[in-house]
């Protein structure tokens, strides 16, 4: 999936053997934010700060309405801008396409934070240093799910490998319409979207522009 | 789809990971580079009473450039790790990353300054051209990197374009001349009595000229201002946006109202206007009204840039 698309990837061939991803099967959420508190307690994600989160909309006049949910988390992107702009190599990308942050090198210039264009990444206000989604890749590595996928009731995030065509996930992205968030931007993202709303994936629907509430990141 | 259609209900938090004192510092730099282009200026050009520009922007460059860093140590989350940046070793240093090449400049350029300040003093003319050729080209890029973070985060409109450094350099070049413009003012009215009064004279016809080269670059200023705000107009949705912010929104106090036009054309006016482009008190009260209206520019680009939200 990822190697046929890549824009910037001459040699599709040499495919890694692995290259992790996740699909939210947004046909399946109840916008239940499991997922939000699964990541939370497994991570130790601070107050006010998520790795993973759902936004929520309503649109439509009575009585055509309908709620529509978003979940988002880092993309793990295959052309991760953030990795491209730090400058201690502190964000580095996995060969198996997890883009990980070292704790111990991150020097907190958040240039990362102010070039990724969906604003997942936060800084740890009581470590100070960067921290985002990874695909739970203490989990992966020891051959479990993501703690959100895991949690999740309704089974709409399916995480896998998407070069091995027997799982799960590259049926799925196969044999159904998907998207990304701002597939425009170049970066490949890795988390794809089924059934995504419109109105949900664009930041702008819905907020008043000169009344949004921002936050300095600690 | 029309806006009230929509209600977000839940969202995560928006945040805005570089503040103020990213504003000031790439407001120091730029008046470091400038002030250090128009003393190269002065001392290439050869004249001898282009000397005393030459004096001034010397000290101003490695003053200003001094002071431009610990506003990016204090806002660093962990600023006693800021040796990461200089290991210089290839698995550790990211040379793809902007921020690398401005470690580089933001150490030698100082050095470079601070020797051309000295020999500028001494008086040696051979050792102080040289160094001026040498600091140019590190004082545009110490500016012109900066534009360089900007326009490669991609992720905000505002930010990702071509004319970014450009426009930091150009912007540079308005606040360092407005600066050196100014303390020529204050030199020449309080600090020149032992001076004869044709060397006054002098000064002052030097401190006219100065303005008049303001004016020129002001007038590019505006020009590349204008062709990115056509652009924002007529290209994505976020652009958009931030052009909203910025023309009629929230940022328009600071964009049209402190940048432009305090900071941009009333400064015109006066140093093209007859009456006022002879006088020193109009002069000096258009060099701050520019400096004033730089900041406005370095804080709208900053934090007007990560105003439109990302998800
Ligand atoms: S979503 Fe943002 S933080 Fe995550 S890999 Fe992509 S650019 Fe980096
Ligand atoms: S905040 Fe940390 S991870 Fe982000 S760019 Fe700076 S050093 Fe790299
Ligand atoms: S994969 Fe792990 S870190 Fe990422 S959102 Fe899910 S629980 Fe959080």
């Amino acid at each position: 999936m990822s190697k046929t698309q890549s824009l910037h990837d001459s040699t599709p061939d040499k495919a890694p053997v692995v290259r992790f991803a996740m699909v939210l099967d947004l046909r399946r959420c109840v916008g239940c934010h499991s997922c939000s508190v699964a990541c939370k307690s497994e991570n130790e994600v601070p107050l006010g700060k998520f790795r993973s989160w759902v936004k929520v909309i309503e649109k439509g006049r009575y009585p055509d309405v309908s709620r529509q949910f978003l979940p988002a988390l880092c993309n793990n992107c295959d052309n991760p801008i953030c990795n491209r702009n730090c400058p201690v190599r502190a964000t580095y990308r996995r060969p198996d396409g997890i883009v990980q942050v070292n704790q111990h090198r991150c020097i907190g210039c958040m240039y990362c934070m102010a070039s990724c264009p969906y604003d997942v990444r936060y800084i740890n206000p009581l470590r100070k240093i960067i921290q985002k989604c990874f695909f739970c890749d203490h989990r992966v590595d020891k051959g479990v799910e993501p703690a959100c996928v895991e949690t999740c009731l309704g089974r709409a995030r399916i995480f896998g490998d998407i070069n091995n065509p027997n799982s799960e996930i590259a049926q799925t992205l196969a044999t159904n319409p998907v998207t990304t968030l701002k597939p425009d931007l170049g970066t490949e993202p890795h988390v794809f979207y089924i059934a995504a709303d419109y109105d949900a994936m664009d930041p702008t629907s819905g907020v008043d522009i000169n009344h949004i509430h921002f936050e300095h990141p600690f | 789809m029309d806006q009230n259609f929509v209600t977000v209900l839940y969202n995560s938090p928006h945040q805005i990971p570089l503040g103020k004192l990213l504003a000031q510092y790439f407001y120091l730099t730029g008046l470091s580079a400038g002030s250090f282009v128009v003393s190269v200026i002065a001392i290439l050009g050869g004249k001898s009473e282009y000397k005393a520009l030459g004096k001034i922007g010397a000290v101003v460059a490695p003053l200003c450039l001094v002071l431009a860093p610990m506003n990016l140590l204090t806002e660093m989350a962990q600023p006693l790790r800021s040796w990461h940046l200089m290991t210089y070793l290839p698995g550790y240093i990211n040379l793809k990353s902007p921020i690398t090449y401005g470690v580089a400049l933001l150490t030698s350029y100082p050095i470079s300054a601070i020797i051309y300040a000295f020999f500028v003093y001494t008086g040696n003319m051979k050792m102080s051209k040289i160094f001026a050729i040498i600091g140019i080209p590190l004082a545009i890029s110490v500016h012109g990197y900066t534009g360089f973070i900007l326009a490669l985060g991609k992720g905000r409109a505002l930010w990702n374009t071509a004319l970014m450094p450009t426009l930091f350099i150009v912007s540079a070049m308005v606040s360092g001349i407005a600066l050196m413009m100014l303390i020529a003012i204050i030199l020449n009215v309080f600090f020149s009595k032992d001076k004869s009064q044709e060397a006054i004279a002098a000064d002052r016809e030097l401190i006219y000229g100065l303005g008049k080269f303001l004016g020129g670059v002001i007038i590019f200023d505006v020009f590349l201002i204008f062709n990115a705000v056509l652009v924002l107009l007529t290209s994505s949705k976020e652009a958009w946006h931030v052009a909203e912010l910025l023309l009629w929104g929230r940022f328009a106090v600071d964009f049209v109202g402190i940048e432009l036009i305090l900071g941009s054309l009333i400064p015109l006016f006066i140093v093209f206007y007859p009456k006022t482009a002879r006088n020193l008190k109009a002069l000096s009260f258009a060099s701050i009204l520019v400096m004033v209206g730089i900041y406005a520019m370095r804080y709208t680009v900053v934090i007007g840039g990560q105003s439109v939200p990302l998800h």
